[in-house]
């Protein structure tokens, strides 16, 4: 018997891009859902904001960023943090409780970019959602909200599509504990809490206390929120465009390796459940 | 057997199925407590910034914290069965249910309590402890405190129940609805004063977390009296669990199985 001859890029290609496609559908027909739980994250996410205008009119000079700036930024991070919501960890999890994962093995495209296909049919839906958000975001930060230049502008979308990477990896690598704790919950709630603490979604981490500063600067969560917003609205130098860019792909690269690594050998012990 | 006898023997025996899972139930607790330390962070955050938040000094927020996190635990605990309201429509097991000689909304409330709430409630009676310590409040009003938590987790089951009866209508496996009402408890975790007036007005009166949270604080900060602590709380329980009742009887009078 003759083994079927692996796919060339072009054919990975083309079956990543339908599948993105595919889960963009699927998902858009959830929309109501997905349009409530942006309603009610963006209605949660509103209590950070007000706390922070609370502490702004009590002291304009409250932290190193202006009302306008802090506004801006918390806006803006919360734009992309809807971006970047995905359903890695729920996808995943139910391929390897239902035993499907030995199928997704067995598939042309390789289980991590099948996955990665599937996370980006979540983002272009997202996408969509972060028009009417902007939207709404230039009414309560004002013209804040735009980018520094263009040149800010296109170092904060080339820093959104490193966040991307990262995002996907970070949930990559972490939902691998699922094999040992055979349920996702505590992974999912785990992630949530780090990145909710770490990642600059609440507040920038200059406005951090110096203990916890440090510690946010030796983990990934700061590069899928703070640095795309500080790219975007300028609130980092141009100079140091560079070495933030190259963070980000160090992150995403260093931790994708480890989670595919990681996935292969788990799958070299794995037992499937039987379904 | 009567009502609450049979009602208690089925808590026990929904109770007994969810300790079965102890991995389950260690990380859920660690997870609960990591999400709460999760909103600490960005209360220490802001307090380095900050002397105060409308009025309200750190020590006094850790009140509304405190409160909020032991609300949640304990309407965890007992009456979590509404979030698989949505899965019990969709597999068919509501109408088996309804077919039984009880009250179905009891049932449903009481047959899937969460474990890892015992990390939210364990982390908010820290959190109340610690306030408690740095401002000392009359002592008696320790007697008070089960009675707020009570009424509260009555207050977040009731909306919850109110925007779940929604599942009826809209079948699906989500979740997103009850989700929001989780949301909203969490605007309690800060004085509500500092919010817009319309926000105030929902979540004191309409949606009354407030009178479960921010009455007893205030309270317990030396600020409001002890009558408006002792009765807001429980009359907007009551009034709300009316609402739920209501809400649960109507929207079960329009239901139709999924025919699974």
């Amino acid at each position: 018997m003759r083994a079927l001859a692996a796919p060339t890029f072009r054919q990975s290609l083309a079956g990543f891009v339908v599948l993105a496609q595919k889960t963009a559908q699927t998902k858009l027909t959830y929309r109501l859902a997905t349009l409530i739980t942006l309603l009610s994250s963006g209605f949660a996410y509103c209590v950070f904001l007000l706390v922070w205008r609370e502490v702004y009119r009590h002291d304009p000079h409250a932290g190193p960023l202006s009302r306008e700036q802090m506004m801006a930024y918390l806006v803006m991070a919360f734009l992309v943090n809807s971006a970047l919501i995905m359903n890695v960890e729920t996808r995943f999890l139910q391929r390897v409780r239902m035993g499907l994962v030995t199928g997704d093995l067995l598939r042309p495209l390789s289980f991590v970019f099948f996955q990665m296909a599937q996370a980006t049919g979540d983002v272009l839906v997202n996408a969509l959602f972060a028009v009417p958000i902007y939207a709404a975001g230039l009414v309560f930060a004002g013209s804040a909200l735009f980018p520094a230049s263009l040149l800010a502008a296109v170092l904060g979308a080339l820093s959104l599509v490193l966040a991307f990477f990262i995002a996907f990896s970070v949930s990559y690598l972490l939902v691998q504990a699922s094999f040992v704790l055979q349920s996702g919950y505590g992974i999912f709630f785990a992630r949530a809490a780090l990145h909710q603490v770490f990642s600059g979604l609440t507040a920038p981490l200059v406005m951090f206390p110096q203990s916890l500063r440090r510690v946010a600067e030796w983990l990934p969560f700061r590069c899928e929120i703070e640095t795309p917003v500080r790219l975007w609205l300028g609130h980092a130098e141009l100079g140091d465009a560079p070495r933030l860019l190259a963070e980000q792909a160090a992150w995403g690269v260093g931790l994708f390796v480890t989670g595919e690594l990681v996935f292969r050998a788990v799958m070299r012990h794995h037992q499937v459940q039987g379904g | 057997m009567s009502a609450v006898g049979f009602y208690w023997a089925l808590y026990r025996t929904a109770l007994k199925s969810v300790a079965e899972y102890r991995v389950d139930f260690a990380v859920g607790v660690v997870t609960a407590i990591s999400m709460q330390l999760a909103a600490l962070t960005f209360y220490w955050i802001v307090f380095t910034r900050a002397p105060a938040l409308g009025g309200w000094s750190s020590g006094e927020v850790l009140f509304l914290f405190g409160l909020t996190a032991m609300i949640l635990g304990f309407a965890e605990a007992t009456l979590n069965g509404i979030w698989w309201l949505p899965w019990y429509i969709l597999d068919g097991q509501l109408d088996r249910l309804l077919t039984y000689p009880v009250n179905s909304l009891g049932f449903v409330l009481l047959s899937r309590p969460e474990l890892h709430s015992l990390g939210n409630f364990c982390a908010g009676a820290v959190s109340l402890g610690v306030g408690w310590s740095l401002l000392s409040p009359p002592t008696y009003a320790l007697a008070l405190v089960p009675l707020w938590v009570v009424s509260g987790a009555i207050i977040y089951t009731g909306i919850l129940v109110v925007v779940g009866a929604v599942t009826f209508r809209v079948v699906g496996p989500w979740v997103s609805h009850l989700f929001a009402v989780h949301q909203l408890l969490n605007t309690s975790r800060y004085p509500i004063s500092i919010y817009p007036r319309w926000l105030y007005l929902l979540v004191m009166y309409v949606l009354p977390f407030g009178a479960a949270v921010f009455v007893p604080a205030d309270f317990l900060r030396g600020h409001g009296s002890l009558w408006r602590a002792l009765v807001i709380p429980p009359l907007a329980a009551f009034g709300t669990a009316l609402v739920a009742k209501l809400a649960w009887d109507n929207a079960l009078r329009a239901y139709q199985s999924t025919g699974s």
